[in-house]
């Protein structure tokens, strides 16, 4: 497959507000994006994943490298490049005061479809977004989850090669979460390339035929989930001791079937060849010591530990304290 | 797709916006009318003998007039920081439209809702004694819509440029004062000392004005009609040029 999305060191910097500092919010990203695959970039909040995207979708000046966006390139035809491409922004962008239909009409025509094929796609858009019952109300009656669906309608009415989705699913419970995960699914299956931020993992682990972990503007690594996750091999077991004491490090460091260990806050996670065998050990070694383990877990690697191993951070952390 | 094409679609969405929105179109009214009930008496004793009402309103009418024009243009950078917080604009920016039509389509509604209610107020006018010169009236609402359109762009741009509503507010309503009395729109200028009249040759609203006043009398050619539009045709080309090079720029 042939790739779509071609970028090359982008760079981008902002200067700070009344003072004479820049901040690279972007430095040196490089990567691809095949035809018909969907592609996220995970990272916490502030990590530059939205303004990376802005500049592949036309919002944003390249300040270096270079970008071929559906074989135009970003600098020089930044105008062939939004032809075929849809960008649905984390804030949305529908009309409030116009209704849904108003909204797709204008949307269409603005890309120079003739009227009637409007209706037509719009026909058979919102019946696949489940939407159509709800085309002639005004926008700003809608619930999140609807009027995403109708910012995402309005992102690819035209039918774009690939949709910019930054961060889809920001703010909807978990149902409309599920929702909206069948819906982007669906549009790949219409060959439809997506690129989307998150900053959830679990988002990014359901969707995404391949990844990039980005902190601090640049790619920590990237790769399919299931590779990704390779990355850390075996199990991971999480635990807590009883008043949240610490763990004796001699006493992990004498284990041999321990990869690795890290703590996050209370809780120390030991990366294993094989949990099933190591758990009980762990047990009696915690006895022999007369120390009381509070929660115990054992889980299979996720993206999370790969974000722990490549910045030494937990992504779950940073999202909380941007947060605060 | 043709920028004609284009500028229409977002005219017909800014229309519809404010079809939506009566409020606007009841504020629109209001003010000219508290100028009618509430200013207009104030002149009448202003000088000696004091003036009836249809003097009053025949010299106060055309500044009446000029007041609006500058007032439907000046709320487009509000509506602007808007659609900027709501991520429409963005969306927009998206798309292959041009930026000059997306520009173009608030500009356009807001001279309509100038003509509107200026057409009303004139209506009322006569009614009350206002002698309606047709011709002179034509294209006085003619030279009005483009200082309708000035304001409608540079308030919009200045939205964009400044992304929040406090910026906006200290720059726009801050110059309004100085534009209008600088105009000699409330009180004549033959009022004020030379100085002040020398400064005022500066604001473009100021010949605005003065042919404001001939063309409600009827008289269409004049120096002052010909002055004005040689200030306000080139400033409008100058200010739709440079609101466009914002739209096309605007990082949001």
């Amino acid at each position: 497959m042939s790739a779509i999305i071609e970028a090359r060191e982008l760079e981008k910097s902002f200067r700070v507000k009344g003072k004479s500092k820049t901040v690279e919010a972007v430095r040196g990203v490089t990567l691809s994006v095949s035809e018909g695959e969907i592609y996220a970039f995970l990272g916490p909040n502030g990590a530059g994943k939205t303004t990376f995207q802005r500049m592949l979708t036309t919002l944003l000046p390249i300040d270096g490298g270079t970008a071929i966006i559906a074989g135009f390139d970003m600098k020089r035809k930044p105008g062939e490049v939004r032809k075929h491409i849809g960008y649905v922004s984390q804030i949305g962008g529908a009309d409030l005061p116009a209704t849904g239909r108003e909204n797709l009409l204008l949307a269409g025509q603005l890309y120079g479809m003739k009227r009637r094929d409007v209706e037509q796609k719009i026909h058979e858009l919102t019946g696949l977004l489940e939407i159509d019952e709800l085309l002639d109300r005004i926008v700003r009656t809608y619930s999140g989850g609807q009027k995403r669906r109708l910012e995402i309608a309005l992102g690819i009415l035209h039918e774009p090669e690939i949709l910019f989705m930054d961060e889809p699913t920001t703010g909807l419970d978990p149902q409309n979460r599920a929702n909206l995960w069948a819906h982007i699914k669906a549009l790949k299956e219409r060959g439809m390339t997506v690129f989307l931020t998150t900053h959830y993992l679990d988002e990014a682990d359901e969707l995404a035929d391949r990844l990039a972990i980005i902190d601090y503007g640049q790619i920590v690594t990237e790769g399919a989930p299931k590779e990704l996750k390779k990355q850390i091999s075996g199990d991971v077991i999480q635990l807590r001791l009883k008043n949240g004491g610490a763990l004796p490090q001699e006493l992990l460091s004498g284990l041999d079937f321990v990869n690795e260990t890290r703590t996050d806050g209370e809780t120390v996670i030991l990366y294993v060849g094989d949990g099933a065998k190591a758990l009980p050990i762990i047990f009696d070694l915690l006895k022999k010591r007369s120390l009381e383990a509070e929660a115990v877990s054992l889980l299979q690697p996720s993206l999370d530990d790969v974000f722990l191993k490549q910045t030494g951070r937990s992504l779950r952390d940073t999202g909380k304290g941007e947060s605060k | 797709m043709s920028v004609f094409k284009e500028t229409m679609l977002f005219f017909k969405r800014k229309v519809m916006e404010t079809v939506r929105q009566p409020m606007w179109l009841f504020m629109g009214l209001s003010t000219p009318l508290i100028y009618i009930v509430l200013f207009a008496p104030l002149l009448k004793n202003m000088g000696y003998p004091p003036r009836t009402t249809v003097e009053v309103l025949d010299s106060f009418v055309p500044g009446l007039l000029t007041l609006l024009a500058f007032g439907s243009g000046m709320g487009a950078g509000w509506t602007m920081i808007w659609e900027l917080q709501s991520g429409v604009i963005e969306r927009l920016r998206v798309t292959p439209a041009s930026r000059f039509s997306m520009l173009m389509g608030g500009v356009l509604r807001d001279v309509l809702m100038f003509i509107i209610p200026s057409v009303l107020v004139i209506a009322i006018c006569s009614f009350l004694g206002f002698h309606v010169h047709f011709a002179g009236l034509l294209v006085l609402l003619l030279l009005l819509c483009l200082l309708t359109a000035i304001i409608s762009a540079w308030s919009a741009s200045l939205g964009l440029i400044f992304k929040e509503v406090g910026g906006l507010a200290a720059v726009v309503t801050g110059l309004q004062l100085p534009l209008t009395l600088l105009s000699g729109v409330l009180l004549p200028l033959s009022l004020g000392p030379d100085w002040l009249r020398a400064i005022a040759h500066a604001n473009p609203l100021y010949y605005t004005v003065e042919a404001s006043r001939v063309l409600a009398d009827g008289i269409i050619s004049s120096a002052e009609t010909i002055n004005a539009f040689a200030v306000m045709i080139p400033l409008t080309i100058l200010v739709l040029a440079w609101a466009t090079r914002v739209y096309r720029k605007a990082v949001a």
